[in-house]
């Protein structure tokens, strides 16, 4: 498949040539991937591209895929009506309604 | 290995990136260094709104307006697109008293030349169709205006990198050292660099820096906790704020919160919103996604965000904005703003240390100020008269009986 065909982040629409563009041009690092790109900024926030991201980092910068350092995560695990988050109850005991 | 340059830019933040871009675009070699990566402080978690209308008026204002026609300039310039937007700013007001508030704030603010009026809720919800009934007027400014942090950034980056930018990151200075009329800094990484001058442009951990020096500024970091919303249609016209988050930032510290907002079940609940320092700061991006603030809070360095204080944001928004009920968010996350006792940046040369400047304490208004940062930076460095004073943000200020500031950085 061509790199422009590959499509590495789904919910950004993001292809394997758009992460490698940016690594070369000095996104270094998930992190600045990510911003540059925003691949793993959509709707699943990076479940299948951040692995794909950083293997593809780490093949451009000659690392073993364990020396690349993820970017973080953040709460929520999954999409979670603002609804649901009324301060009275606990957040936690409620399903995101989604 | 010894890396030599002109300047050496300490924080890959967007002011200190402003500040490395601007000194290539003149033609100075300059090393950008960074503990971490590009943005990984406050520029990277923050929201995208260049506010005019929440500037006190006086050199801030001034400021955001120079800042404003640069951002016009940069966004054909940089390599990149900024995805800077003028789409105006509202400021929703729900009492009387607020009315009264704002209706002062926005005749200052005429005074100095910013266009903003108060509009009444019929013209309010032409521009913001979805916002609740309960709200009985707005300020409104055509000028206030959007900004990609991230692509900013990454233009700035990619703008100085066309000019020959060397980027150090995971590079920590651990000395910074006075040698023969230059500066010494030797590196986490075993690097040394040797620069002619030294701009600390690395917001709420400038002491980090400036602590190398044995100098200590006030400088703190603000959490600011934010939620991201799906991508959504567009709601509205304008970038929205409440009349409370405005006095909540103008508000002078130690005087008393002001009552609970109409939204909260009783005092109880304002206090806990007043101890978040909470405001409502609320825009849509350019890929859909809504940002949803603000917390404004003494935590430390913990950069964590707690379902307490999402929960009043999620309340808040859904108070002013109904339709939110049912919109779900896929993320959180907290920038550290970095504070100043007097709500000013610390922008000159220290005193005692030719060739070290400060650019640094823009708490919220980062983004905002940033061309303006960089070109006045850029000045200092180069020896030449800034085109703003740059009386009001002296170094020196904050250096006088340094034993009794520490007290006030670290509250």
């Amino acid at each position: 498949m061509d790199r422009d065909e590959n499509y590495i982040c789904r919910c950004e629409e993001v292809t394997e040539d758009e992460i490698r563009t940016a690594i070369r041009g000095g996104a270094r690092s998930v992190k600045e991937i990510k911003r540059w790109t925003r691949s793993g900024m959509g709707i699943c926030q990076g479940r299948t591209c951040r692995r794909l991201v950083e293997r593809i980092l780490a093949e451009e910068l000659g690392l073993a895929p364990g020396e690349v350092e993820s970017s973080s995560f953040r709460p929520p695990v999954r999409p979670v009506s603002l609804d649901s988050m009324d301060g009275s109850r606990d957040p936690s005991t409620h399903g995101s309604g989604g | 290995m010894t890396i030599r340059a002109d300047t050496a830019v300490l924080g890959a933040g967007v002011n200190g990136m402003s500040t490395a871009y601007e000194l290539c675009r003149r033609g100075r070699s300059v090393v950008l260094v960074d503990k971490v990566v590009m943005g990984a402080g406050a520029s990277g978690s923050c929201d995208d709104m260049i506010l005019l209308q929440s500037k006190k008026p006086g050199i801030l204002l001034e400021m955001a307006f120079r800042s404003l026609e640069l951002f016009r300039d940069l966004q054909g310039e940089l390599p990149c697109d900024i995805e800077f937007d003028t789409r105006g700013g509202t400021i929703l007001i729900e009492t009387p008293e607020e009315l009264a508030v704002m209706e002062d704030f926005v005749a200052r603010q005429n005074k100095y030349g910013l266009a903003v009026e108060i509009v009444d809720a019929r013209r309010l919800r032409e521009l913001q169709p979805h916002v609740t009934d309960r709200v009985i007027a707005s300020t409104y400014s055509a000028r206030d205006s959007q900004v990609n942090p991230m692509l900013l950034m990454k233009g700035f980056f990619l703008g100085a990198s066309a000019k020959g930018l060397t980027f150090l990151r995971r590079s920590r200075p651990e000395s910074l050292t006075p040698r023969n009329g230059r500066w010494e800094i030797k590196l986490s990484t075993g690097e040394t660099l040797e620069t002619g001058t030294v701009v600390n442009a690395t917001g709420a951990w400038a002491n980090e820096i400036s602590g190398l020096l044995g100098l200590r500024f006030p400088i703190a970091p603000r959490k600011g906790q934010v939620l991201v919303t799906e991508q959504l249609p567009p709601l509205g016209e304008t970038n929205v704020w409440s009349a409370q988050y405005i006095v909540s930032k103008l508000r002078p510290a130690g005087t008393s919160a002001p009552g609970a907002a109409s939204w909260m079940s009783g005092p109880e609940e304002a206090r806990t919103a007043a101890g978040y320092g909470l405001g409502f700061a609320f825009t849509g991006t350019h890929s859909g996604n809504y940002l949803i603030g603000s917390t404004r809070e003494n935590a430390g360095y913990d950069k964590a965000t707690d379902p307490e204080a999402l929960g009043l944001l999620a309340r808040q928004v859904i108070h002013y904005f109904p339709v939110m009920k049912d919109v779900h968010f896929i993320r959180t996350f907290a920038g550290l703003r970095p504070s100043t006792p007097d709500g000013m940046p610390v922008i000159g040369e220290v005193p005692g240390f030719p060739g070290f400047f400060m650019a640094a304490g823009h708490e919220g208004d980062g983004i905002a100020l940033s061309p303006i940062t960089g070109r006045v930076a850029a000045d200092l460095v180069e020896g030449r008269k800034p085109e703003f004073s740059l009386e009001s943000f002296r170094p020196e200020r904050f250096l006088e009986g340094q034993g009794d500031l520490d007290e006030a950085a670290s509250g």
